[in-house]
């Protein structure tokens, strides 16, 4: 069905990637963050210096020990770094070698096998729950299960290449899902598209428009709203494939196809890379003269990182401006609090689900969590206000405020 | 992260220059001291927001200048000047700098300032302006139309139950020589992106309650206060208004979605 979101902004940018997917530099290092996992208490697995194969566990959760995290990579663990409360901050693994760990593909796909199956092999993350963007119970059957198969995000990939490179694999993950749910699975495409058929509970949906047309909260709000209640998760469509070849093969990609792109770039494009790469590894000998700044994720939501982050498959590599040195006058000032957003009809149209805006945006501002649940923020992610900071202008990352909202509101359900 | 377009700074320059046509039309209506009244004003309206940026980090806001436009064009050219001043810092103050500067408040500060210097000088006469300050106000709200500032349905609504207004016998011989102070509190007061409702829903009911109140209450005053005290009363209730648009909406939606 297609589905026509008028709201949205065309946000347009320098640097839009080639879409095709040619050679890119080597990646000699990786990292995984302990933040990417939100709400999993880690405990690792493996010391610095020891030598892990592709597949190798790296960590669990000690909640729910059967939550592990997989090396990217074969190599060696280069250093582990641990934050407050004993929490896993940054793992480095340095690339060495090419062993694999094969996982045993399950003679029949039921719920409990390929639930087994994505817990063992360290893809289970990639699923993500809403309402509150967590990493979901492996005993939880959700309402819905939303692939995004397209991206709308400026200077991203367009899925459709990168689905056709992987149609067999995708496929597969695909007819896998519906075990996972009682309900429907959406997979949501771009116009033009025909990522896979309709059946057996897969439900092929098609959105038109300007960003945030291709987020899932956007699906999520005209298909299966869970303002109020419900539980959905969400997947993106390259986690899907991975699925696939995992179901197929025993083991997962090494690779995942990225969209190196931004106007600080000489050739824009998209290029394999593995998780969580080192950025400055895929940019060398590739910048334009002039400093810049490396952002895993889009121009809009990504943040500056020294290696790609979990759930971002997009790397923007964007001018820096220079800092200005603030003259004594100014400092002499007490500090100036970031400006209230003013109500404009482009921050009107930034937020996919049909919310009220601006109330939410207040709410949000001044840490009204009552009145922010009112308004519907259940149903949002940090994702989804992206497109509203970037309208706004003023300073205050929106995404941060609604997740501060969001983890309130998490201790009170 | 990048940043768009439409930061509050620019947001505050557009409609500074979208009210520059209206300064022109100041000029060659009221002459060298009505361009000093206005300047004396900017200045009362520059030294809170200097005080206001010392003592408690307030940043600066061209937009607040619009307050100080306001007061300037409608209040009458015989109240003392010491009046105007007084009024021009009650709005600066108590309506926008201690809400936390332009953007945190609920209230216009030149609604604010206008209805304050009309209830405090009550022998003050406000004179209406005609035809040729509707003529200055509209090449800015075309400007902030097409750059998405102005309440659209805010205005239409306006317009609307003001033209439904004036086809009751008597009113349009009343509102007519005031047509361009009320295109002037409809574009810079009423239609405030700040202060007014948020929701489209919520603006059109603004939108057409200010305009009903000017009628209203033009029968009883002069129609340049009317136009005032419907935009206060208006803008109070938009708070309210929004409310109930958004408890209306969030009911509907679920019903209709078949959740509790």
């Amino acid at each position: 069905m297609l589905h026509k979101f008028r709201k949205g902004l065309e946000i347009s940018l320098k640097g839009a990637p080639e879409q095709a997917i040619l050679p890119g530099n080597r990646v000699a290092s990786v990292a995984l963050f302990g933040e990417d996992f939100p709400a999993i208490r880690t405990k690792k697995t493996v010391v610095e210096g020891q030598r892990v194969a592709r597949g190798d566990s790296l960590f669990f959760d000690r909640k729910r020990p059967e939550i592990v995290v997989t090396a990217p990579v074969s190599g060696i663990v280069e250093s582990i770094e641990t934050g407050p409360q004993r929490r896993l901050s940054v793992l480095r693994i340095v690339c060495e070698g090419d062993e694999v760990r094969t996982f045993s593909a399950p003679d029949s796909l039921t719920r409990e096998s390929v639930t087994a199956l994505c817990l063992v092999s360290g893809l289970w993350p990639a699923f993500l729950q809403r309402p509150y963007g967590r990493v979901p119970d492996p005993g939880m059957v959700p309402d819905a299960i939303f692939v995004t198969a397209m991206e709308t995000d400026p200077l991203s990939a367009d899925a459709h290449v990168v689905i056709d490179r992987h149609q067999e694999a995708f496929q597969r993950g695909i007819a896998a899902l519906p075990l996972l749910t009682d309900g429907p699975v959406y997979v949501c495409q771009a116009p033009g598209s025909n990522v896979c058929d309709t059946g057996n509970r897969v439900q092929v949906e098609t959105f038109m428009g300007a960003h945030p047309a291709g987020l899932a909260g956007t699906h999520i709000d005209r298909l299966h709203p869970i303002e109020t209640r419900g539980t959905v998760w969400q997947i993106h469509y390259q986690d899907v494939t991975a699925l696939g070849n995992l179901l197929q093969t025993g083991t997962l990609p090494g690779t995942l196809v990225i969209a190196l792109s931004g106007p600080g770039l000489r050739q824009p494009r998209l290029i394999e890379a593995p998780k969580g790469a080192a950025l400055t590894d895929l940019v060398t000998d590739e910048l334009t003269d002039g400093p810049v700044k490396l952002l895993s994720g889009s121009p809009l939501s990504g943040c500056e990182s020294s290696h790609l982050r979990r759930r971002n498959w997009q790397v923007s590599v964007l001018p820096r401006t220079p800092h200005v040195r603030a003259t004594r006058w100014a400092k002499a000032l007490p500090r100036l609090r970031p400006a209230a957003a003013i109500p404009t009809q482009a921050l009107t149209r930034a937020i996919g689900p049909d919310l009220p805006t601006m109330p939410l945006i207040r709410a949000l501002s001044v840490g009204d969590t009552e009145t922010a649940e009112r308004m519907g923020c259940r149903a949002l992610l940090e994702e989804d206000l992206a497109v509203a900071s970037y309208a706004a202008g003023n300073g205050q990352d929106f995404g941060k405020m609604l997740r501060r909202t969001l983890d309130l509101l998490e201790l009170d359900a | 992260m990048i940043r768009g377009l439409w930061t509050p700074t620019t947001v505050g320059w557009f409609l500074l220059a979208s009210a520059f046509p209206v300064v022109v039309a100041l000029g060659l209506e009221q002459g060298v001291p009505g361009l000093a009244r206005l300047g004396l004003c900017l200045v009362v309206v520059g030294l809170w927001q200097t005080a206001f940026r010392v003592s408690l980090a307030v940043g600066f806001a061209p937009a607040s200048a619009i307050g100080a436009l306001a007061v300037s064009v409608i209040a009458p050219t015989d109240v003392a000047l010491l009046q105007v001043l007084l009024a021009v810092s009650f709005g600066a103050v108590m309506a926008e700098l201690i809400f936390g500067g332009w953007g945190r408040n609920f209230l216009s500060a030149g609604i604010a300032a206008l209805s304050f210097l009309s209830l405090s000088v009550p022998g003050a006469v406000f004179e209406p302006a005609g035809p040729g300050l509707a003529l200055a106000v509209l090449p800015g709200a075309v400007m902030l139309i097409l750059t998405g500032i102005l309440p659209v349905a805010l205005a239409l609504a306006y317009i609307a139950v003001l033209g439904a207004l004036v086809l009751i016998p008597g009113q349009w011989v009343l509102l007519s020589p005031a047509l361009g102070t009320i295109a002037f509190v409809l574009v810079f007061l009423v239609a405030d992106p700040v202060a007014s409702a948020t929701t489209t829903m919520g603006r059109t009911v603004q939108g057409g309650m200010s305009a009903a109140l000017l009628g209203l209450l033009a029968t009883g005053t002069s129609v340049p206060q009317a136009a005032i005290f419907a935009a206060l009363l208006a803008a109070l209730f938009a708070p309210l208004i929004d409310h109930g648009v958004i408890t209306l909406k969030m009911q509907l939606k679920r019903s209709r979605r078949g959740q509790s």
